[in-house]
């Protein structure tokens, strides 16, 4: 297969990957948020490296708070 | 976070359409949807206010709120912030009540409430230009001696409006006035009112003559329905005939944009998913933005010009008759926008059992998302011609099809009326403002927040699922033995032909039956996904490059046609509708019913339109 062709599946499968978090966090962002609270969790445990606890943290969602947390902008997902 | 949480916490609150909203958006250059009837905001909206002095305040809007003894869900979300029993909220720095000078007879009541907590308080009079033209003469200095509370003036919706209210506000908050003195023990609040009025207002002999003059025809019992009727169906003139030349233009510049991305890419499927899956399928949506907006103008104008609560009266007795209150009327009316907000909406619905109805029946309204599909199907198979006095044929349909979902409503609510045992009527108590002239910066900001919703619906899910329903369409590729078109193989293709087994009835093909999944995030994506299915079906680049509406009105009967219309008046799509019923009603239950019954209704509905259509020679 032609590197072209292959750039062109790289760049499709980025593109669909984005579609997916896109319909996941808007349709399902209840499961959404539960799958990446579980899939930052192993990341930051203690003893992990210190890429894998930046992923884990760039991974989690922000946290969901009243007013004392976050200033209240009912923006949190 | 620390200063922002050290930020004094100042709330707006008064009674439901004071211009509390209004107040808002200018304070905290935000742009919360205002109108000129009750009932607006039912949550509370938080803000950042940056006073000239330097100081930074969070400003807090309220749901209106005509006494401290909360008959709805609004009115205790206000009350509860405003004691601090509110949870996760620190009770307010500063009550600032907004009232409406041109009705202090109304909201002074809920000053003195409000004064009786005892809690740091200033009085914002808005609408005050409105009061003076019409020869309200308020005495602010007396106004506020006999408070004991300070009394600013404040127009929310000219800039500049609130520079008293700023100017007050650092003195007010860094220097709380000394707490007023409740009413005596045994008082009446509204002799107390009349006394405040008559020591420190002075009206005009006749405050309201236009108002008057003006519902003396318009909610006169034959002559004001006419006028409402007549008044929507040249609002869906008006759509058809104001949007086609810039409908026109988006479809010139979508073809070429499609045509320039075709060449500019190199063969493969990189092109196939840019030109035949995203250009196709977003183009197929954007084009209805104008009609959206024109049609959006007019609501936003009838909002703003106080006529809106004129037509809930209106039509009270109607709706009183199917079952409905006539609180229903302003969550239904916000469901033409989006069903989500209006089942939000029914929060200021007191009754439980007239909320629960009006919930159920809200997804029947005509919301936004349907129109693309309606304009595209109407587009087809109705002929662009003048029927009579320059009433276009087009327009008309429309103007049928949101009736079809109103009346709808109405006799779903009507046989809910008579399953459940209670079957008593409550009366409709209905504030009804004076009649403005919108203002054009409010239908403005409207409009642009509509365009901006439907912009980033067609940048986020309707693109997402235009993306994977390529991936769908074009995966796996055909065999080499393949004897049928390469996308009757695809993953997408399969499923569609499978789902005709239950859709064929209603003379749906297997390429609307693909379309009405991704509908289900949202209605309008099953406008892209027929033009990412054909646009892929295509057996050259000049058919595949060919617009939408042509390719159905050759491929599918006018039954079929008919059909999908009238499925898309009841189909229970959209799933965020769906959560949205779960989480007002806290039950499955409901929720399952909802879709249940609106499933049920669309497909018994289009299996009778596309059989009698067939009949008629249709077919």
């Amino acid at each position: 297969m032609a590197s072209g062709l292959y750039a062109q599946y790289a760049v499709i499968v980025l593109v669909v990957m984005a579609s997916v978090l896109i319909v996941m966090r808007s349709q399902f962002p209840a499961a959404t948020r539960k799958l990446r609270i579980a899939m930052a969790l192993p990341l930051l445990r203690e003893g992990t490296p210190a890429w894998m606890k930046e992923l884990g943290r760039r991974i989690a969602p922000k946290p969901r708070g009243g007013v004392n947390a976050c200033g209240g902008c009912d923006n949190c997902d | 976070m620390n200063a922002a949480v050290a930020a004094p916490r100042i709330a707006l609150v008064g009674n439901p359409n004071c211009g509390k909203t209004a107040l808002f958006n200018l304070l905290t250059g935000s742009r919360q949807k205002v109108a000129n009837y009750a009932g607006v905001t039912v949550e509370r909206k938080e803000g950042r206010l940056h006073a000239p002095s330097g100081k930074h305040y969070a400003v807090l809007d309220l749901p209106g709120a005509y006494s401290l003894n909360a008959a709805s869900l609004d009115e205790a979300v206000t009350r509860d912030l405003i004691r601090g029993f509110y949870p996760g909220e620190a009770a307010p720095d500063l009550l600032v009540c907004v009232v409406d000078a041109t009705n202090l007879r109304l909201h002074l009541r809920f000053v003195l409430e409000l004064r009786a907590l005892g809690k740091p308080m200033l009085v914002a009079l808005n609408m005050a230009d409105a009061a003076k033209k019409r020869g309200i003469d308020i005495d602010v200095a007396a106004l506020q001696r006999e408070l004991g509370v300070p009394v600013v003036e404040t127009v929310a919706v000219r800039r500049g409006g609130a520079d008293h209210l700023l100017a007050t506000l650092d003195a007010v908050v860094a220097h709380p006035h000394a707490v007023a003195d409740a009413l005596p023990e045994g008082t009446d609040v509204h002799a107390e009112t009349r006394r405040l009025l008559a020591a420190t207002v002075r009206m005009p002999e006749r405050t309201a003559k236009i108002d008057d003059a003006l519902d003396r025809w318009l909610l006169h019992p034959v002559f004001g329905l006419s006028t409402l009727a007549v008044v929507m169906f040249l609002i869906f003139q008006a759509v058809y005939a104001w949007a086609t030349p810039v409908m026109d233009l988006i479809e010139a510049g979508t073809t070429a944009l499609g045509a320039w991305a075709g060449t500019m890419l190199p063969a493969g499927p990189l092109n196939s998913l840019v030109v035949e899956g995203i250009i196709a399928g977003l183009g197929g949506v954007i084009v209805f933005l104008p009609q959206i907006l024109v049609l959006f103008a007019f609501i936003l104008a009838l909002e703003e010009s106080g006529y809106l609560p004129r037509a809930a009266f209106l039509l009270d007795r109607m709706m009183a008759g199917a079952g409905l209150s006539g609180r229903s009327f302003i969550p239904l009316l916000s469901s033409f926008a989006c069903a989500i907000p209006g089942i939000m909406a029914t929060r200021s619905i007191q009754d439980p059992r007239d909320r629960l109805a009006t919930i159920l029946v809200a997804p029947l309204m005509t919301c936004s998302a349907r129109l693309p599909v309606y304009a595209l199907l109407i587009g087809a198979f109705i002929p662009s011609r003048e029927v009579w006095a320059g009433i276009n044929l087009q327009g008309l349909v429309l103007f049928a099809l949101y009736m079809a979902g109103i009346f709808s409503a109405l006799a779903v609510s009507w046989v809910m009326k008579k399953w459940r045992r209670d079957k008593g009527e409550h009366p409709l108590m209905l504030e009804l403002p004076s009649y403005r002239l919108p203002n054009p910066r409010d239908v403005l900001i409207g409009l642009w927040e509509r365009a901006l919703i439907f912009l980033k619906r067609v940048g986020g899910i309707i693109f997402a699922l235009t993306v994977l329903l390529w991936v769908l369409l074009s995966f796996p590729a055909a065999p080499v033995d393949a004897t049928m078109p390469a996308i009757d193989y695809s993953f997408a293709g399969r499923i569609g032909h499978a789902m005709t087994a239950v859709f064929a009835p209603l003379g749906f093909n297997w390429q609307i039956c693909i379309a009405l999944i991704p509908g289900l995030a949202a209605r309008e994506v099953a406008v892209s996904s027929l033009a990412t299915v054909y646009a892929l079906s295509a057996v050259d680049d000049e058919a595949a490059a060919q617009a939408l509406t042509p390719l159905i009105t050759n491929g599918w009967s006018l039954a079929t046609g008919l059909s999908l219309l009238v499925w898309f008046i009841y189909a229970p799509q959209c799933l965020a509708t769906w959560a949205a019923i779960k989480r007002e009603t806290g039950s499955w239950k409901t929720m399952a019913m909802a879709a249940g019954y609106l499933f049920a209704l669309a497909y018994l509905a289009s299996f009778a339109t596309y059989h009698v259509a067939v009949a008629l020679g249709g077919g």
